[in-house]
């Protein structure tokens, strides 16, 4: 009986989230908009930084606004997966299941693109691709940590089950993310801290001054970000629960 | 274009794993879609069966 009225009420959630579909077709237009707009100032808007002279570093700046904003993307996803977690393991609804699930599956993507980003930003500032300096390494922890929830919620057959450990699993991964924040300045690293710098200016390398045009760009790519990531949650977890439908259905065919 | 090289490439993946998350999505939802609408047929067939 409890199963029959948790069934309808997913199907309820469902059909409710299709008739809301011209929604997620203003944000997709919106957040492409806000996109193209961010690629325009980040290339050719934002003004060249001037203690950088040689050409390659100089260009190789401009990587900084989608690496600086694809981490903010990414550390505000794992953020709200650890709060939606606390969320679900309060109240046990699925909606906030399938939230942290959403949002740490676009934090990953994203905080793969930091990654990269930051490995091609690495080579013409600093001469080599990778360092295991701190950030870096506690980068690299972080981003196999989230993956490690999706392998973990790939080896659990029991719903229930598999959203109370993703949700334990979502909060403690959560502790990478301000430690990720304050490496660069807590400890001796080669990386630049060009937004609220620390104490490590005398070891990084390929820091910038930031004009107040450098500044306007990189907010702008920020806000364009945060509205990407709010499309895509939108989608994914228009999908989450197009699959829990299908799982529904199965289950009620199958135990008819 | 070899001082560029760097910049487009990490704007070129920024697209790309864009592009693939995008399409990823729609695709899973295109086919889950496929299903509801496979398995509601399915239940309506065996509801007027029996």
């Amino acid at each position: 009986m409890a199963t029959k009225a948790m069934l309808s009420q997913q199907e309820k959630s469902t059909a409710a989230s299709t008739s809301a579909f011209s929604w997620g077709a203003i944000l997709t237009v919106i957040s492409g908009i806000f996109m193209l707009a961010a690629l325009y100032m980040a290339l050719v808007w934002a003004p060249d930084a001037l203690n950088l002279t040689a050409p390659a570093e100089r260009y190789a700046q401009r990587i900084f606004y989608f690496h600086v904003s694809s981490a903010w993307l990414g550390f505000l996803a794992f953020i709200v997966a650890a709060v939606v977690s606390i969320l679900y393991l309060v109240t046990r609804k699925d909606i906030w299941d399938m939230w942290a699930l959403a949002s740490i599956e676009i934090g990953l993507a994203f905080f793969t693109m930091v990654i990269i980003s930051g490995s091609l930003w690495a080579k013409p500032t600093w001469n080599v691709w990778w360092t295991w300096d701190p950030r870096l390494t506690i980068s690299t922890i972080c981003w196999l940590l989230y993956i490690g929830y999706i392998m973990l919620r790939g080896a659990i057959d029991n719903p229930d089950r598999r959203a109370r450990f993703g949700a334990v699993y979502a909060l403690l991964a959560s502790f990478s993310v301000p430690l990720n924040w304050m490496a660069i300045r807590w400890w001796r690293t080669i990386h630049p801290a060009v937004v609220a710098p620390g104490n490590n200016a005398d070891e990084s390398m390929g820091s910038f001054g930031m004009s107040a045009n450098i500044q306007t760009t990189l907010i702008f790519c920020v806000v364009a970000f945060t509205i990407f990531y709010i499309t895509l949650m939108y989608h994914r977890i228009k999908l989450e629960q197009l699959q829990r439908r299908v799982d529904s259905l199965k289950q009620r065919l199958l135990y008819r | 274009m070899g001082d560029t090289i760097y910049l487009a490439a990490a704007y070129g993946v920024f697209w790309l794993v864009s592009f693939v998350l995008i399409y990823s999505i729609a695709n899973r939802q295109r086919h889950l879609q496929k299903d509801i609408a496979m398995l509601e047929q399915l239940a309506q067939e065996e509801t007027s069966s029996e």
